[in-house]
């Protein structure tokens, strides 16, 4: 082994390229647009990015595991319909807002266990559950949007509290406690084990239902959040909330190292993705002012990401 | 054809080191050595499948071509790879002629003589196969019989098998053992691949051994014993076989009772006792159902019908979680699917199933955790350089104790053990025999599952055999012996195998 | 044995091929909504159908061939998209104003180029297909708004037009390319060296290599034979609408994969057949189409989507009630 074995034995290589991938666009951003990098315009900038972070914590954990959630967006969609009408009918926003989580959390529930009851691929069940949801957020609602909340529920999606955007705090409050799960308690190990080889681990006495249950809640919990901080700083609840955002999320999940094939990646590597996504997007449309060009880059980056990580990991050089 | 000086490295480690040797025609040719001594690499150089650094294999007089499949088989090279590799599902004309279709002209299929072909080479080897069915819905031993008759329709003039009969009944093996004198007689080069060191002095004219990626020697097989073959193996003088069965059952409440237990169609009316201190085996053919009954005391399965005791008190089925809990432990037949998830490390894997024993308040305890794989792995004499290493460093025999140390670490009072030295090489099989010995001597209750006959009288008290899914007798004292154990593994009737 | 009854042995047939329970499903589907209103199977309605299910079904008989080697493609709606602003741009009169057979040579042989990259990127690149295709996705997706400069093309020429809404012999154009193409594409899975070896790849990677298939030659054809069927799905699905915008072909790619999925190929690769693909496409463009027929008010079109979710769902779960009764069959018999 020797020195190979050091090298090939350190677990951090994507985070490393993501890390270098950053510095470039910070480093452009300070040759050709050094405003680009002041506080206040990265705070005003990453508005709608937490909602997109949200949502990539459940993912990550679900994609460790060998799973996909495709219908988060969907899951997002009823929460803000169940908001809006509920709100409509005259109850408190906030008490509406936790329905609306509560229906989907519910509807993670409901993903959960045709994955762990029926043992039908995940990417499946969601696709169908995901066309499934948003239809009836579309049919509850007859994609009709609702608005004119109160100023208090939409502080939650424009607030500014300690310097920090009031949905910033929601997310650093959720990943805080996804990491010392993950990292603490036993059913880190069990997310990472039940990716790499299910058989195993219920020759181990692993509770695989309830680690896959309990992670498609989560991801309803997740959207749900995700959609109430949406309405609130949108100031509407429509059906067509987040359409298109599992795309979104995968890749920046994706593009943060965390292996498709389950097993493989990290939380601080999937934030690293986030960040690289986010930056180089809002860099772009900034400097070229092209919103078609940030597609580009952002396809590229998720391949790029992938190849460098390939070409760069001594382990995987050999394999190749 | 001559092997001339092959090597092959992968990382740092040298696979092959400089091998040589030849095979006549017209002969049955072993290759033997321990897990890890280069015999895979070798099979896949010749298959075409991997380059060597260097060397070369002459082939009838000329260098055989390197790293492309096709070309091997063109030259006459033809391999029958172990049972993983087929595909579940395709019927068996397609996994007979994928790769090198009959064609009417380019692409297009000429699927009538395909299936001629395919009923014709069945038929020589007296397969009586649905050529419809997937090969998933097969039973394992056919599968492997599609496999010999992929290579057989190569018209190959070096036929290379791996393992052919690891999943074969007595009766099959015998058919194709048949099949190799025809080939033979036809002047074509075998080179025969097994563990089973009996085949070899059946069949073989000559032995090849290697040891960790090393020439050893070539000779005839006559002039060898299996002792003489087993110390080349191994380099090194097995200890004396301990023929010592222990102190044996102790005057107690037996570990676990079990009565009429049932699964449809996997196995009925299955009773046992096991008491401490007792290595109970359970004998009989691949298929016979006592990997099924395994599954199910163990909770992996439910069961139809019966009872289970545990220490006395009834034990309901299916939950893996309950098991552990009230000290049953079971080590899997398949060590790469069942028992260890590859990526992680040995601790890791050590520790899985204990996970929630050391939560205190929902936070893993990770010193104590880390106490537990110390003293697994100083007691199972695992070597190893890290117990942060990836489990699939380790040789297959530590991985196997890394296995058995899992379940180890639970202090469980009755073990279920499913083929523990399957895959493993002879030095690592006498640590495995003392280990399980050791345990029965605390009091452990053990019931011991293996197809490899000598293994399962050395060690067992008593012998239970089963058959097509029932036990069909028990066997104790001197009355274990070999024969005695097949007669009751054979089934009755003609029914086997085939449905 | 006689226990088994002809029922039994029916769904057993069932559970053999997921085109005929698919088949069962618009068979019951067409004869609720002929009952209701029995103007739902009047040529024109029918037309329609078929009119809109085509490029669908093209497309996926490229994509179930991906599927086939256990590999998947979601880039094919934004590279429809992308692929469709180039026919735009290249016979616009008021852009390059090519002649339209080149047009469409060009569209076919750059989505089957596109294919190629995404290809090349999986087999060679060994990069997973889910991420190289979700960033050719992404990258698609801009580059058509790269070549609209965010406007639109209204003036596609004649002869293209002709492509989309013409029809010969009383068949419209494009259900005649997508029945061309199901034949084709069952005969090369079928028939042929080439989609035996799909399949094989799909089923048992290693043994495919072992069994000296070329494995990434084998994939890059997929990828390429499923861009080209992208190609010619724009050309004929392209020139029906009078506009061609960056929204062309948003969402494709889930709509298709769950045709093939539903339509019984395996996401794990190795299984399925062309027969079930069509079954499976024309029962999800039925769908909407029906809820107008049932005459449910027009509220109830908003729940098509919600109701073609618990299709996949319903046929997932049947595929699963099957399996375990055919299971519980094998043990009455052996």
């Amino acid at each position: 082994m020797g020195e190979g074995g050091i090298v090939r034995s350190f677990r951090y290589w994507h985070e490393i390229v993501l890390l270098v991938l950053i510095g470039v666009v910070f480093a452009f951003a300070q040759m050709f647009e050094p405003r680009f990098l002041q506080l206040d315009v990265q705070r005003e900038l990453s508005t709608h990015i937490w909602e997109i972070a949200i949502l990539c914590l459940p993912m990550t954990l679900i994609i460790i595991t060998a799973g996909i959630d495709l219908s988060v967006g969907g899951m997002m969609a009823l929460c803000a319909v169940t908001l809006g009408m509920l709100f409509q009918r005259g109850l408190s926003p906030w008490v509406a807002a936790t329905m609306g989580i509560g229906v989907a959390t519910l509807c993670g529930v409901l993903n959960g266990l045709v994955v762990t009851r029926i043992r039908v691929h995940p990417l499946i069940v969601t696709l169908a559950t995901m066309a499934a949801f948003r239809g009836a957020a579309e049919g509850l609602s007859l994609a009709r949007p609702v608005s004119s909340f109160p100023e208090a529920f939409g502080w939650l999606g424009q607030g500014v509290w300690w310097g920090l955007p009031v949905p910033a705090w929601c997310f650093m409050g959720l990943l805080l406690l996804t990491a010392s799960a993950v990292g603490l308690s036993r059913w880190g190990s069990y997310c990472y084990a039940v990716g790499m080889n299910p058989e195993a681990c219920r020759f181990a006495a692993v509770p695989v239902n309830r680690v896959l249950l309990g992670l498609y809640a989560f991801s309803g919990f997740a959207s749900g959040l995700a959609a109430v901080l949406f309405v609130a700083r949108r100031n509407t609840a429509k059906a067509d909330i987040g359409m298109g955002i599992e795309l979104l999320v995968i890749t920046a999940v994706v593009t943060g190292g965390v292996s498709i094939f389950g097993g493989r990646g990290n939380l601080l590597g999937m934030v690293l993705g986030v960040l690289l996504i986010h930056e180089t997007r809002e860099f772009v449309s900034w400097r070229w002012s092209r919103d078609e060009l940030n597609f580009v880059v952002m396809g590229l980056l998720l391949i790029l990401s992938v190849l460098l990580h390939r070409w760069l990991t001594p382990a995987n050089r050999n394999t190749s | 054809m001559e092997i001339r000086g092959l090597s092959k490295a992968f990382g740092g480690v040298q696979a092959l080191n400089r091998v040589s040797f030849g095979i006549h025609a017209g002969e049955v040719h072993a290759l033997c050595g321990e897990n890890g001594a280069g015999k895979s690499t070798l099979i896949k150089i010749l298959a075409g499948i991997i380059r060597p650094d260097e060397g070369e294999v002459g082939f009838d007089g000329r260098p055989l071509a390197f790293g492309d499949v096709r070309r091997a088989e063109a030259a006459g090279v033809a391999v029958i790879h172990q049972e993983s590799v087929a595909f579940a599902h395709l019927n068996a004309v397609d996994n007979l002629f994928v790769g090198r279709e009959c064609c009417r002209f380019r692409g297009v299929l000429d699927r009538h003589a395909m299936a001629r072909q395919a009923r014709e080479i069945l038929g020589r080897l007296g397969e009586d196969i649905d050529l419809n069915q997937p090969l998933e819905h097969l039973p394992l031993a056919q599968r492997q019989m599609v496999a010999i008759a992929r290579a057989l329709l190569a018209r190959c003039r070096l036929l290379v098998m791996d393992e052919p009969t690891a999943s074969l009944s007595a009766k099959e093996s015998k058919v194709l053992f048949r099949q190799i004198e025809t080939l033979r007689e036809s002047g074509v080069g075998i080179l025969y691949v097994s563990h089973r060191l009996q085949e070899i002095f059946q069949l073989a004219d000559r032995v090849t051994v290697l040891r960790d990626g090393c020439w050893v020697s070539t000779d005839p097989c006559c002039d060898l014993d299996e002792t003489t073959l087993i110390r080349r193996m191994v380099g090194r003088e097995i200890a004396a076989r301990s023929t010592a069965r222990g102190k044996g059952p102790q005057e107690e409440g037996p570990r676990l009772t079990v009565r009429g237990l049932s699964r449809a169609p996997m196995f009925s009316d299955v009773s046992l006792d096991v008491y401490p201190g007792e290595i109970v085996g359970l004998g009989g053919l691949v298929g016979a159902g006592r990997s099924e009954v395994a599954r199910c005391l163990f909770g992996l399965d439910d069961f139809d019908q019966g009872s289970i005791e545990l220490n006395g008190v009834p034990h309901p089925g299916g939950s893996v979680a309950a098991s552990c809990a009230s000290g049953m432990a079971l080590v899997p037949e398949d060590r790469q699917h069942e028992g260890l998830i590859q990526t992680f490390s040995i601790g890791d894997n050590l520790t899985l199933p204990w996970l929630q024993r050391f939560t205190r308040r929902g936070v893993l305890r990770r010193s104590a955790l880390k106490t537990l794989v110390t003293r697994a792995i100083k007691r199972l004499d695992v070597r190893l350089q890290s117990t942060s290493d990836p489990v699939s460093s380790l040789s297959g025999g530590n991985q196997q104790k890394v296995v058995l140390g899992k379940w180890l670490a639970g202090k469980p009072s009755m073990l279920i053990l499913d083929e523990p030295t399957r895959g493993v090489d002879v030095g690592a099989k006498e640590e495995v025999y003392t280990l399980i010995r050791e345990l029965a001597g605390e009091g452990v209750g053990i019931l011991f599952i293996s197809s490899d006959l000598p293994e399962l009288i050395r060690l067992s008290h008593r012998i239970l055999v089963m058959s097509e899914g029932k036990i069909r007798g028990e066997l104790s004292g001197a009355a274990m012996g070999e024969e005695a154990v097949l007669r009751l593994a054979l089934p009755v009737g003609n029914g086997q195998g085939v449905d | 044995m006689d226990r088994f009854s002809k029922s039994s042995r029916w769904i057993a047939l069932m559970g053999r091929n997921r085109a005929y329970g698919i088949f069962g499903l618009i068979t019951l589907t067409v004869m609720v909504a002929t009952a209701v209103s029995p103007s739902f199977l009047a040529p024109a309605n029918v037309n329609d159908l078929l009119v809109q299910a085509a490029p669908i079904v093209i497309m996926a008989c490229g994509v179930m061939v991906v599927i086939l080697t256990a590999e998947i493609d979601i880039s094919v709606g934004s590279m429809m998209g992308i692929l469709a602003a180039t026919l735009g741009v290249l016979t616009s009169p008021r852009h390059l104003d090519w002649p339209v057979p080149l047009a469409a040579l060009a569209i076919m042989g750059l989505g089957a180029g596109m294919g190629a990259v995404n290809g090349v990127l999986v087999a060679f690149g060994k990069v997973p297909s889910i991420i190289v295709t979700l960033g050719m996705l992404t990258a698609f997706k801009g580059g058509t708004e790269f070549i609209l400069e965010g406007g639109w093309i209204t003036d596609l020429p004649e002869g293209l037009r002709f492509l989309g809404t013409g029809s010969i012999l009383s068949i419209p154009i494009s259900v005649g390319v997508a029945l061309v193409v199901v034949g084709f594409t069952g005969w090369l899975l079928s028939r042929t060296s080439f989609g035996r070896r799909v399949y094989a790849v799909g089923s048992n990677q290693t043994a495919a290599l072992y069994a000296g298939i070329p494995v990434r030659w084998v994939k890059l054809l997929t990828f390429t034979w499923s861009g080209f069927l992208v190609g010619v799905a724009v050309l004929v699905s392209a020139p029906q609408l009078s506009v061609i915008d960056s929204g062309f072909g948003t969402g494709y790619e889930l709509l298709v994969v769950t045709c093939v999925v539903v339509g019984g190929v395996a996401i794990s690769g190795g299984v399925g057949t062309v027969a079930g693909v069509v079954m499976a496409t024309l029962l999800m463009t039925m769908i909407s189409t029906v809820l107008i027929f049932l005459k449910l008010g027009e509220n109830a079109t908003y729940w098509s989507r919600s109701i073609q979710g618990c299709f996949i769902l319903g046929a997932v779960l049947l595929d699963h009630w099957l399996r375990s009764q055919k299971r519980g069959w094998g043990r009455g018999e052996s």
